[in-house]
């Protein structure tokens, strides 16, 4: 940690950003539960006694990511009392390290938004601009990490979750490769298309939190050790050439905002600056990524989300007369509209008869896009695109109606599509609000995308928004 | 003609220590709720994680029933919302099962057949929700246990035959030690499609039929519905796509739902668990696995030590008694005496005690020296009961018991001829009595030579030194009346007569005195055609005790023509490995009265007597100079050469591999006629001919009888077209009643359903056909099955097993 050192041994320090983040909070709402005693309760018991790699640095945790003992609403009404009995493996592993959670983070009801507005609970706003959203669905971990709440936030990352609110708030956003860090406790959307990701305002704090979470887990049979990817082999050879960063020649066909596009131009012209050879590569599928993407999420979903019906634990709506009836209240009144439009979905394109229509069709185009992806990785070490074809909007927003939300998932999509590691980093501001960058790399390269984006820290450091933590505790040493 | 289809959906739990995807323990009938954790109760953010055991158990079954093992196992998620499935799906298989397009050959009935198996597929069981008054309670200990099912395709045809299948099916899982196939305990269930289709037009409207918790359910609700789709059928209705419930108070299927609204369950690949591919590695695990399965090792046990089917079913059973079996026999004891014990005594110790014979006190090396020790006569057979219980309730060696009781019996022959010496020596008087050709002072020398030793001398031995001794072969004939004993009136008839006659015109007039010397025994002074039960009661009891007492060198039974048949083959039955020879003789003629003719009746006597001596053990009929089977045997016609032996490739004397458990100690004389009339009061011999009429078999079965043999005519067939003659009618209400059919045929030769439609139809409707097997042998064999079997059940699966005797 550059910044940050721990408070854990000094209490008064404590306790002064404990009073200062609830203040802060009052006003951009990140938080669904903020409980840091319970958090260091926690690690305390956890500990081996072992001096960790992040000792004493609080975290967030996006409310659907299971902390023992803390709540696990998935900003849904059904799970509003729900508390966890266990803790996902990737929280595990950082209390083990020393870290502690300071609470729960708003979201998207069950990950599904983009702009944290689904959450049955609140809004959260975005610290650079208290009108403008923070994005989704992870939002209330990107506007903890961009007001210097904390140092860095766990976030899930389905079609974009951690990146484009990563991006919104102006913080990095890593979406690792699929199965690298595990998912147990990780609350289900779309099993195949997620994993759990890092905000962190540092790219060092967001390398070691990554190091820390990633590796096989007995307890998530996707898991994946990271030599299952390609590193080994091609290190080698490539380590002190010029390296290449492609872009999709079909991003012209793509509606994106103005300011985007010119602040794209610019990062390149810093990246070809900075040493790196920029080539146009072809990703023909990629006009078909965002109906795939939909098809495939909505499907899981469809079952992931069954298991919610008032039975065991959750909403349980006391007027049924029957336990049938039971679950078919319980999950009429405690999901969301956007929630039951996509089980909706889901159920729809799994019917036996239009499976070969949609879900496997789908899963056909998932397979052509990971074909583009790495025969384009074949001649470039990086893909670079938008995170987002708009710039942060506001609240209730009639252009940004949410099948125009879907629409723009088109580049964030891609990544969990292909399971292909990406970042989202700060890049430009424009008129006062930040606007990110992506870049993507083969399987378990994060470390060349991370590396890229160090580089790239140095031309545009992370701005600090105007709602920020007045001392942030431990910074600076 | 109806064609009927059977396929079975088998669900078997496997028994893993813990769940199929968690840690939980994967136990029964513990407090509701307490094997549970997050993951199988579908807690938000936990995953499956797959049990490795679970999926080996898996492909071990695959593999056990020939399946093509898939390269990769794919896990789907079954959709359907129901409150005792915790994640509201099942984690399932569906397009790529762990294995498919196997098959388990099935004998049922003398009819072989491949039953296909669609595919095995690997899935998580859901919990138990139960309706208390107006609450519904939920227990999901059972959810997420390993639930394996097993498709078969529809190649069954009727109820028995299903049920014969899953009955080994059952076995295999429990060899293969995955499943404890308990249907009413539910670790094995099972549901079944039926339909039914005129011949030749293949499968017709499929009709799912559920609650079939054991195995008896299985059989009647199948039968059931064949027929009420059948009826529809006929009635020119048609069957309606359903699914049925089994109503088991009603003995009756009853719609449950219709097909129409069938759910969908949307499955599609589990994003949570990768394929499993079972690599080099993992599939030589299973084929260690994969031990001998019971039909295998039956086939073996009968071909290796000579045991019957019925004692290969018996041992096969479980794969523990086989193990112990052939753990007894590797120590040396005679693998048939073995077989007789497992079966019989050892057997009702077990239930007694409530044991398996793995945790009884009776090990295979406490087994085998015991019967070690009875085959070297050390003690004697009911010692050796006393040994076994003493075993039981001691858990003490057999050497140890028998000296503890002193219950060893002086076996030595040279010490035993130092006593008869003695004793011998004491009684100048009786020696000279039994020299002189008397036999009656033999069993008053035994008896002072049991005093003097307290009873402690082998007696059997005892009977041999002392023909040894006084060198003579004893001869014990019976006398059962007939032509052969009797006399001819002034008229010319034929009376019973006394055997004493011939009997000591033949000491007179024969060289064996000395040598052979005869004990002579009358059951009663008859007419071969005038015998009862009293007299086959009296005849078995008293071959019984002789062959217990180990007394004689052979037996003769001077028998009527008339009847021969049935008592020949009765015998056979009761005494397939009797230990001495046993002839039978009779004659169409009773003794000639002139002094200086010998006669049919005095030859045939005569020379059965003379047989004894250079006869092996076994039974025997001796007519005209020759030697008969007691099976098979015909009575054709009076005169030279008027009994043949139908059917038989080589003479049949006796079967060693034969169960029978008959011995004195269980049947006093009394019982044993009670068994006989029970035997022929329900049974029924019918020559099938054109006129005879389904209604009237339906009265015989309303007067008690139980069991038909039915004189088919050539191959098998009968008519059972539809009309009053048809006899289809009778063979359904008697399946309904539990009535028995026996097929033998009117012609000289086998029986055989495989060739005719009529034929086949028989055996759908549950006929057994008798083979080689005449009607006199197969309904002494049903007598004798009677004499043998506690129950019913066991009778039909003796006589089944006689089917197998074609090879005689």
């Amino acid at each position: 940690m550059t910044n940050w050192k721990g408070i854990t041994s000094n209490d008064t320090e404590y306790e002064r950003w404990k009073r200062e983040v609830s203040e802060l909070d009052e006003e951009i709402k990140s938080f669904i539960q903020f409980d840091p005693d319970l958090g260091r309760k926690l690690t305390d018991s956890g500990r081996t006694g072992r001096e960790g790699m992040l000792e004493g640095i609080p975290f967030a945790v996006k409310d659907n990511i299971a902390v023992k003992s803390f709540k696990l609403t998935c900003g849904s009404e059904i799970l509003k009392e729900f508390t966890s009995t266990y803790n996902a493996t990737a929280v595990e592993k950082l209390i083990a390290e020393g870290a502690f959670v300071a609470g729960k983070t708003n979201l998207d009801e069950f990950g599904m938004g983009s702009s944290t507005e689904n959450s049955a609970f609140f809004n959260t706003r975005n610290p650079w601009n208290l009108a403008v959203v923070p994005g989704g669905s992870s939002g209330g971990s990107a506007a903890s990490v961009a007001a210097g709440m904390v140092p860095f936030a766990l976030g899930s990352d389905t079609g974009g979750s951690v990146r484009q609110p990563a991006s919104f708030c102006g913080v990095y956003g890593l979406k690792p490769t699929y199965g690298s860090v595990s998912r147990y406790g990780l609350v289900a959307y779309a099993s195949s298309l997620e994993v759990i990701g890092i905000l962190a305002r540092e790219i060092d704090t967001l390398e070691r939190v990554f190091e820390t979470i990633k590796g096989e887990d007995v307890m998530d049979q996707s898991s994946l050790s990271p030599d299952s990817g390609e590193s080994g082999k091609e290190k080698s050879g490539k380590e002190n050439r010029k390296k290449t960063i492609g872009i999709p020649e079909e991003l012209e066909n793509v509606d994106i905002d103005s300011e985007i596009r010119k602040s794209m131009e610019e990062s390149l012209v810093n990246f070809r600056k900075s040493g790196f050879d920029i080539r146009k590569i072809r990703i023909p599928t990629l006009e078909y990524v965002v109906s795939a993407y939909y098809v495939i999420a909505t499907a899981e979903a469809s079952a992931n989300l069954a298991r919610f019906d008032g039975i065991r634990y959750g909403y349980r709506d006391f007027s049924a007369e029957n336990p049938e009836e039971l679950m078919l209240l319980s999950r009429e009144k405690g999901f969301g509209e956007e929630v039951k439009l996509r089980i909706l979905l889901g159920t729809y394109v799994l019917r036996s008869g239009f499976q070969e229509q949609y879900y496997i069709r789908a899963q056909k185009i998932r397979t052509a896009i990971r074909n583009d992806f790495s025969r384009a990785f074949k001649d470039v070490d990086l893909i670079m695109m938008p995170v987002y074809p708009r710039l942060p909007f506001e609240f209730e927003n009639s252009e940004m109606d949410p099948f125009s939300q879907k629409l723009a998932d088109i580049f964030t999509c891609t990544a969990n599509l292909t399971g292909l590691p990406a970042l989202s980093f700060p890049i430009s501001l424009s008129s006062g609000l930040p606007i990110g960058m992506q870049l993507m790399a083969p399987p378990f390269e994060e470390r060349r995308i991370l590396e890229a984006a160090r580089l790239y820290g140095n031309i545009f450091p992370v701005p600090i928004p105007s709602r920020h933590l007045g001392s942030p505790i431990g910074k600076g040493e | 003609m109806f064609q009927s289809f059977i396929g079975l959906e088998i669900h078997i739990q496997l028994l893993t220590e813990t769940k199929v995807f968690c840690g939980c323990k994967a136990s029964f009938g513990d407090e509701p709720n307490t094997n549970i954790c997050p993951v199988c109760m579908g807690y938000p953010g936990v995953l499956p994680a797959l049990n490795e055991e679970a999926i080996r158990m898996a492909y071990v079954v695959a593999m056990a029933l020939n399946c093509e093992p898939n390269e990769y196992a794919i896990f789907e998620r079954k959709n359907y919302f129901y409150p005792d499935l915790p994640k509201n799906y099942q984690i399932s298989q569906f397009r790529s099962p762990v294995g498919r397009n196997g098959y388990l050959d099935l004998e049922y009935r003398q009819q072989k057949k491949r039953v296909r198996i669609r595919e095995v597929h690997l899935e998580e069981d859901a919990g138990k929700m139960i309706h208390a008054g107006d609450i519904s309670l939920l227990d999901f200990n059972r959810a997420g246990t390993p639930l394996l099912e097993i498709v078969t395709m529809p190649d069954l045809e009727v109820g028995e035959e299903a049920e014969a299948f899953l009955q080994n099916f059952r076995r295999i899982v429990r060899y293969l030690g995955v499943c404890d196939g308990n249907m009413e305990e539910g670790s094995l269930r099972c549901d079944a499609n039926v339909s039914v289709n005129l011949r030749g037009k293949g499968l017709g409207s499929k009709v799912e039929i559920k609650n079939l918790n054991s195995f008896k359910f299985v059989r009647k609700a199948l039968n059931f519905e064949i027929e009420r789709q059948t009826e529809i059928l006929e009635r020119g209705g048609s069957v309606t796509q359903e699914t049925r419930l089994w109503n088991e108070n009603r003995d009756l299927t009853e719609s449950m739902r219709v097909k129409e609204s069938e759910s969908d369950y949307r499955y599609f690949p589990d994003p949570d668990l990768p394929p499993f591919r079972p690599d080099e590695n993992f599939l030589k695990e299973v084929k260690e696995r994969l031990v001998e399965l019971p039909e295998e090792r039956k086939k073996r046990l009968m071909e290796k030590y000579g045991l019957s089917k019925l004692q290969a079913d018996f041992i096969c059973e479980e794969k523990e008694t086989a193990d112990f079996f052939e753990e007894t026999v590797n120590m040396g004891a005679d693998p048939r005496v073995a077989a007789i014990w497992l079966a019989s005594d050892v057997q009702k110790m077990l239930n007694k005690y409530q044991l398996s014979i793995s945790d009884s006190p009776l090990k295979a090396k406490r087994f085998a020296r015991l019967l070690e020790l009875l085959s070297a006569r050390k003690i004697h057979g009911k010692i050796a009961k006393q040994v076994l219980q003493s075993i039981f309730e001691e858990n003490r060696s057999p050497d140890e018991i028998i000296e503890k009781n002193g219950w060893e019996q002086i076996t030595d022959r040279s010490e035993i001829r130092k006593i008869l010496k003695e004793v011998a020596d004491k009684n100048p008087e009786i020696v000279k009595q039994i020299r002189s050709g008397e036999t009656k002072p033999v069993q008053y020398l035994i008896g002072l030579i049991m005093k003097e030793t307290a009873g402690r001398v082998e007696p059997g031995i005892l009977q041999e030194v002392i023909r040894e001794e006084f060198a003579f072969t004893l001869v014990r004939v019976i006398s059962m009346g007939g032509a052969i004993t009797g006399e001819v009136s002034e008229d010319g008839t034929i009376l019973p007569g006394d055997p004493a006659k011939l009997i000591s015109r033949i000491k007179e007039k024969t060289s064996f005195n000395g040598k052979i010397k005869i004990e002579e025994f009358s059951v009663n002074r008859i007419l071969s055609e005038e015998i009862n039960p009293e007299d086959w009661a009296v005849l078995i009891s008293t071959i019984a005790n002789h062959i217990q007492k180990g007394d004689t060198n052979g037996i003769v039974i001077a028998h009527g023509t008339d009847t021969l048949s049935y008592t020949a083959s009765l015998i056979f039955w009761l005494f397939p490995s009797p230990g001495i020879p046993i002839v039978f003789t009779a004659s169409y003629q009773p003794p000639a009265t002139k002094e200086d003719i010998r006669g049919e009746a005095f030859e045939n006597l005569s020379g059965a007597i003379s047989k004894i001596a250079t006869l092996g053990e076994g039974i025997y009929v001796y007519l005209d100079g020759k030697i008969l089977s007691p099976l098979n045997l015909k009575f054709e016609r009076i005169g030279t050469n008027g009994f043949t032996n139908w059917n038989l490739e080589k003479p049949v004397f006796s079967a060693k591999g034969m169960t029978s458990y008959l011995s004195t100690e269980n049947f006093s004389r009394d019982t044993l006629l009670g068994k006989i009339r029970e035997a022929q009061e329900r049974s029924f011999i019918i020559k099938v001919y054109p006129g005879l009429k389904g209604d009237t078999l339906i009265r015989l079965m309303d007067a008690g009888i139980r069991h038909f043999i039915l004189e088919v005519y050539d191959t098998g067939t009968a008519n059972l077209r539809e009309s009053p003659f048809s006899l289809r009618k009778a063979f359904n209400v008697g399946k309904e009643r539990g009535i028995n059919f026996y097929c033998t045929s009117q012609q000289r030769q086998n029986i055989d359903f495989s060739r005719y439609i009529t034929s086949h139809e028989l055996w759908k409707e549950g006929a057994i056909p008798m083979g080689a097997l005449t009607t006199e042998s197969v309904y002494t064999r049903l007598i004798a099955s009677y004499i043998l079997s506690q129950s019913e059940e066991e009778i039909v699966k003796i006589m089944e097993d006689t089917g197998a005797y074609t090879g005689f």
